[in-house]
C-alpha cells in the first residue's frame, strides 16, 4: 500500500535521539509523522550524555550484543552525519595491574565484535596523549568519537521536517486515548499558547526513554524500564583530545570526553523512580574527581564548570539489578498488540546515544509492517541536513 | 490493524495559534537602550559615553553656528554675546564643551586602533588610557579657562 | 538538585505565553544549595510548583546553549549561573533580549540561527596539547568550534537592541572563523557579506558581546579583525 492516498499518521512521543531519528526514517518512508516533545529537542536523556560516539570497546568483553549494535552505527553515522565528530579515536588506558589483566579479554572481545583495537606501548600512548598518567602501564586504541550531544541528533530532526515531518517542540503529552483497546491519540498542552488539543494518529510511539513507563501507564501497560540516572562532571580545560577510558571493568568515573575547551567525566549509576527528580550526589561527584585523575591527573586541580545528572533508560525490572549497571545496553521495540492486547501503539527503548538511527530502523520496521507500508528503510545510506536547519526549516502541513 | 486514512491529526489549531507572536524583549526601548550602563562593562561605558557626547558635539555645533550669526546683525550684538561668553557660568560650559571634545576625540582614536585589528585584546586597557590623558589634558584647559586671561 | 538543602531564594520567572496581550512576572520561594543554578531553580518550579512553565535546556554543562536567559539584568547560560553569585533578595529570570519570546523564558532561535552565513562547518583543527602527536592516519586533532549559538552575545549588543537587521556578533565571528580556517568555504563570498551597513561596518565596538560570551568566543575582537580584512581587501582594489 503505498503513500499516494492519504498517508498513514504516526504520532511519536518523546523528542529526544530516538524519536528524531524514527521521525527521519518514517518520513522517508512516506509516512506523515508528527512528533511531540515537552521541552526543547534532545533536554532529556540525549543532550546530556557526554557526547561519546560508542566503539563498542566498554562492552566489548560483558554486553557483545550492544558492542556490535555500537561499532556499526558508529560507521554508518560517520557516514551520514559527516562533520558532527571530532573523529580523534579513543584509548583504553590500564593504569593498574588489575588492569592489566583485562587487557587480553579486551583484546579478544574487540576482535569477536568487530572494533578495531590496537595495542601501544605507554611511550607511545604518552605521546598522542600527553596528559594523562605518567604510570600508565599500556593503551589500545579504538575508533571512539565525541559528538555534540545536542547538535548530532538535531541533523535527524531537520531532514525529517524537510521531507515533512512535524517537529512540535513544548507540546506535553497529558494523555493517551484509548478507544475499544486502540490507542488513536493523545492529548496535549500546548506550552508555547497555554492552550488543549487532541492530536489523532494511527499508530502511537512511546520514544521518551527513561519515561517510557510513565507514558506507557496511560494507555493502560506497563514498560520494564528502569531509570537509572549517573553523574557527569564537565571541569575547565580541554585535557585530552581523544576520549580516554579506563581499561576495566565499566566502573564510576571511567571516561573523560573532551566537549570543547571542556573535560567531562563520567559516570555513575543508581537507581530512581522518577526520571524529572534527579539529585546530583556529592560523594558521586568527588568519586569523578577521584577516578578521573587516575587517567588524567590534572583533573583533579582543574576549575568545575558543572556537575549533572541523566537518567539511562535501561531494559529490565526493578528486581532484575542492582546498581542498574549490570543491564544491557541494547534496545528493545515493544509491540503492545502483541504484548498487551492494546492496538496502535509501541514503545521503543532502551539503547544509547550512538545507536539512534539503528533503534529507529527496527521501529520503523514494526511501525510500517502494522501499517501495511512496504518501503525499505533509506537512512544508512542518506546523508543528514546540517543541525541549524532544524530551526530554520518550517514544519511542513 | 486498521488504519483510518486522511484523518487530520489535529495540529493545525497548535501551529496557528503559535503564530501569535508576542513583543520582544529589550532591556530598554529605543535610543535609551544606547545609555543603559547597569551591570555593563567599560567597553559600554565608552560606548555610551561616545553617544551621549557625539550628541552634546552636534548640538554645540548648532549653537555655534547660531552664536556666530550674530556677527551678522553688527558689532553691537556680538558685543553682547561677549559679555555672556566671559562669565563663570559660561566658561564652565567650555570647560564642559573640552571634556566632550576630549571623551569622544580620544575614544576615537582608541576606536580608530581597534576598528583596524590593533591592540583588540586591549580595549580596556586603551580605554583608561585615555581617560587618564584625557583627564590630564581637561584639567589644564579648566585651570586655563577658569584660571586667567 | 542535592539533597542538601540549606536556604530559600525568592525567584522571579517572566511569564508570557503567545496570544496574551502582556507578560508577568511569577514568583517563587525556592528552596536552594550551595550548588543550586539559576535552571536548577526553574526545574524546581516547573516539576513542584508549575508544569506549564517552559524551559529550555539539554546539556547541563555550557556546552549545548540552549538555557540562555537573563538573571538579573545579565545574560547567561542557566546551567552555570550560580544562584550564589547573584545577589539580591530577588533573583528574576528572563527571556534573553533582541529575540522574540517563544513562551516564559525561552526565546525563538530561529531568527538568530538565521543569521548566520552558509554553510558554517562546526569542526576545525584542536589547538589545544599542541606538543601532542597524532596517530599516523590522523593529519590533526579536531575539535567543535567554541561558539555553542547561545544568543547571548546578541542579547548584549546595544545595536541589536536598537536595530533588528544587524548580523550581530555570532554570525560575524563565524564568518572571521571561517577566514581563519577555511574549510572549503569561499573567502570572497563571506568578506562581501560581512562588508555591509549591516554587517562588520555595524558594530561600535562596545565589546559587551565578548563579555558575556560564556564560550570564550571573542566575537568582538573577531570583528575588528574582519575590518582589517576588509580594509586590506579595499587598498589591493584600489592600488
Amino acid at each position: 500500500m503505498s503513500a499516494r492516498s492519504a498517508p498513514a499518521r504516526v504520532l511519536i512521543v518523546g523528542g529526544g535521539g530516538t524519536g528524531g531519528a524514527l521521525a527521519h526514517d518514517l518520513a522517508l518512508r512516506g509516512v506523515r509523522v508528527t512528533l511531540v516533545e515537552r521541552g526543547e529537542l534532545t533536554s532529556g536523556t540525549t543532550g546530556r550524555h557526554h557526547g561519546l560516539l560508542h566503539s563498542g570497546g566498554r562492552y566489548a568483553v560483558n554486553d557483545q550484543e550492544s558492542a556490535i549494535e555500537c561499532i556499526e552505527e558508529n560507521r554508518i553515522l560517520r557516514t551520514i552525519a559527516p562533520g558532527s565528530f571530532e573523529e580523534n579515536d579513543g584509548l583504553f588506558v590500564a593504569v593498574t595491574d588489575e588492569d592489566m589483566e583485562y587487557l587480553p579479554a579486551f583484546l579478544e572481545g574487540c576482535a569477536a565484535t568487530g572494533i578495531p583495537a590496537q595495542q601501544l606501548t605507554p611511550e607511545e600512548t604518552l605521546r598522542l596523549e600527553p596528559n594523562l598518567n605518567p604510570e600508565l602501564k599500556a593503551a589500545v586504541r579504538v575508533p571512539d568519537a565525541t559528538m555534540d550531544a545536542m547538535r548530532m541528533p538535531l541533523r535527524f530532526f531537520a531532514t525529517a521536517k524537510k521531507n515533512g515531518a512535524e517537529i512540535l517542540n513544548y507540546v506535553d503529552v497529558t494523555g493517551l486515548i484509548v478507544q475499544q483497546g486502540t490507542v488513536t491519540g493523545a492529548a496535549v498542552r500546548d506550552l508555547v499558547t497555554g492552550r488543549e488539543a487532541r492530536i489523532d494518529a494511527d499508530i502511537v510511539v512511546n520514544a521518551t526513554g527513561p519515561w517510557s513507563e510513565q507514558v506507557a501507564q496511560m494507555a493502560g501497560v506497563d514498560v520494564p524500564i528502569q531509570p537509572s540516572p549517573g553523574v557527569m562532571l564537565a571541569v575547565r580545560g580541554r585535557l585530552c583530545n581523544m576520549v580516554m577510558n579506563r581499561l576495566h571493568k565499566s566502573g564510576d568515573g571511567d571516561i573523560i570526553v573532551p566537549q570543547r575547551a571542556l573535560s567531562v567525566v563520567g559516570t555513575s549509576s543508581w537507581k530512581v523512580e522518577d526520571p524529572d527528580d534527579l539529585s546530583v550526589p556529592e560523594d558521586h561527584v568527588r568519586r569523578m574527581i577521584e577516578e578521573g585523575s587516575k587517567l588524567i591527573p590534572a583533573v583533579r586541580q582543574a576549575t568545575f564548570r558543572a556537575a549533572w545528572s541523566a537518567a539511562r533508560p535501561l531494559i529490565g525490572t526493578k528486581e532484575e539489578a542492582d546498581s542498574g549497571r549490570e543491564l544491557s545496553r541494547t534496545f528493545k521495540t515493544i509491540d503492545h498488540a502483541v504484548e498487551d492486547a492494546i492496538e496502535g501503539f509501541v514503545t521503543i527503548t532502551g539503547g544509547k546515544g550512538t545507536t539512534l538511527r539503528g533503534m529507529a530502523e527496527v521501529c520503523a520496521d514494526v511501525v510500517c509492517t502494522k501499517l501495511g507500508i512496504e518501503e525499505a528503510c533509506r537512512t544508512r545510506e542518506t546523508v543528514l541536513l546540517p543541525h541549524d536547519a532544524a530551526f530554520t526549516g518550517r514544519a511542513v502541513a | 490493524m486498521s488504519v483510518r486514512r486522511g484523518a487530520d491529526p489535529g495540529t493545525e489549531g497548535i501551529r496557528s495559534a503559535r503564530d501569535d507572536v508576542g513583543p520582544i524583549p529589550r532591556k530598554n526601548v529605543g535610543p535609551v537602550a544606547w545609555f543603559d550602563i547597569r551591570k555593563r562593562g567599560l567597553g559600554q561605558f565608552a560606548f555610551s559615553l561616545n553617544r551621549l557626547t557625539g550628541l552634546g558635539l552636534v548640538f554645540y555645533l548648532y549653537l555655534h553656528l547660531a552664536v556666530l550669526s550674530t556677527l551678522f546683525r553688527g558689532q553691537e550684538a556680538w558685543d553682547d554675546f561677549l559679555g555672556i561668553a566671559t562669565t563663570k557660568a559660561f566658561l564652565l560650559l567650555d570647560v564642559l564643551l573640552v571634556f566632550g571634545l576630549l571623551a569622544h576625540g580620544l575614544n576615537g582614536l582608541r576606536l580608530a586602533l581597534i576598528g583596524s585589528g590593533r591592540g583588540i585584546d586591549h580595549q580596556k586597557a586603551l580605554y583608561r588610557s585615555c581617560q587618564v590623558i584625557g583627564t590630564i589634558l581637561l584639567l589644564g584647559a579648566a585651570l586655563h579657562i577658569l584660571g586667567g586671561d | 538538585m542535592s539533597a542538601e538543602t540549606q536556604t530559600t531564594r525568592r525567584i522571579r520567572v517572566f511569564r508570557y505565553k503567545r496570544g496574551d496581550d502582556e507578560h508577568r512576572y511569577d514568583e517563587f520561594d525556592v528552596p536552594v544549595s550551595e550548588r543550586s543554578t539559576a535552571l536548577d531553580a526553574l526545574r524546581w518550579i516547573q516539576l513542584r510548583q508549575d508544569p506549564t512553565l517552559a524551559l529550555r535546556h539539554s546539556c547541563f554543562h555550557a556546552s549545548c546553549g540552549t538555557c540562555g536567559v537573563r538573571v538579573n539584568g545579565r545574560e547567561g547560560l542557566g546551567c552555570v549561573t550560580a544562584l550564589s553569585d547573584v545577589s539580591g533578595d530577588t533573583v528574576t529570570i528572563e527571556p534573553l533580549a533582541n529575540l522574540p519570546v517563544l513562551n516564559d523564558v525561552v526565546s525563538d532561535v530561529t531568527p538568530f540561527m538565521e543569521r548566520f552565513p552558509e554553510p558554517h562547518p562546526y569542526i576545525r583543527k584542536s589547538e589545544f596539547i599542541s606538543e601532542a602527536d597524532t596517530p599516523d592516519d590522523v593529519d590533526a586533532y579536531g575539535r567543535f568550534e567554541d561558539c555553542i549559538e547561545c544568543g547571548i552575545c546578541l542579547s548584549a549588543c546595544p545595536v541589536a537592541a536598537t536595530d533588528d537587521t544587524y548580523f550581530g556578533p555570532a554570525a560575524l565571528a563565524y564568518a572571521q572563523r571561517m577566514l581563519e580556517e577555511a574549510r572549503g568555504a569561499d573567502r570572497e563570498a563571506l568578506l562581501d557579506w560581512a562588508d555591509s551597513e549591516h554587517g562588520a561596518w555595524r558594530c561600535h565596538a562596545s565589546f559587551e558581546c565578548t563579555e558575556a560570551c560564556p564560550s570564550d568566543v571573542r566575537p568582538a575582537q573577531r570583528i575588528m579583525l574582519l575590518r582589517k580584512e576588509l580594509g586590506n581587501r579595499k587598498k589591493e582594489v584600489s592600488s
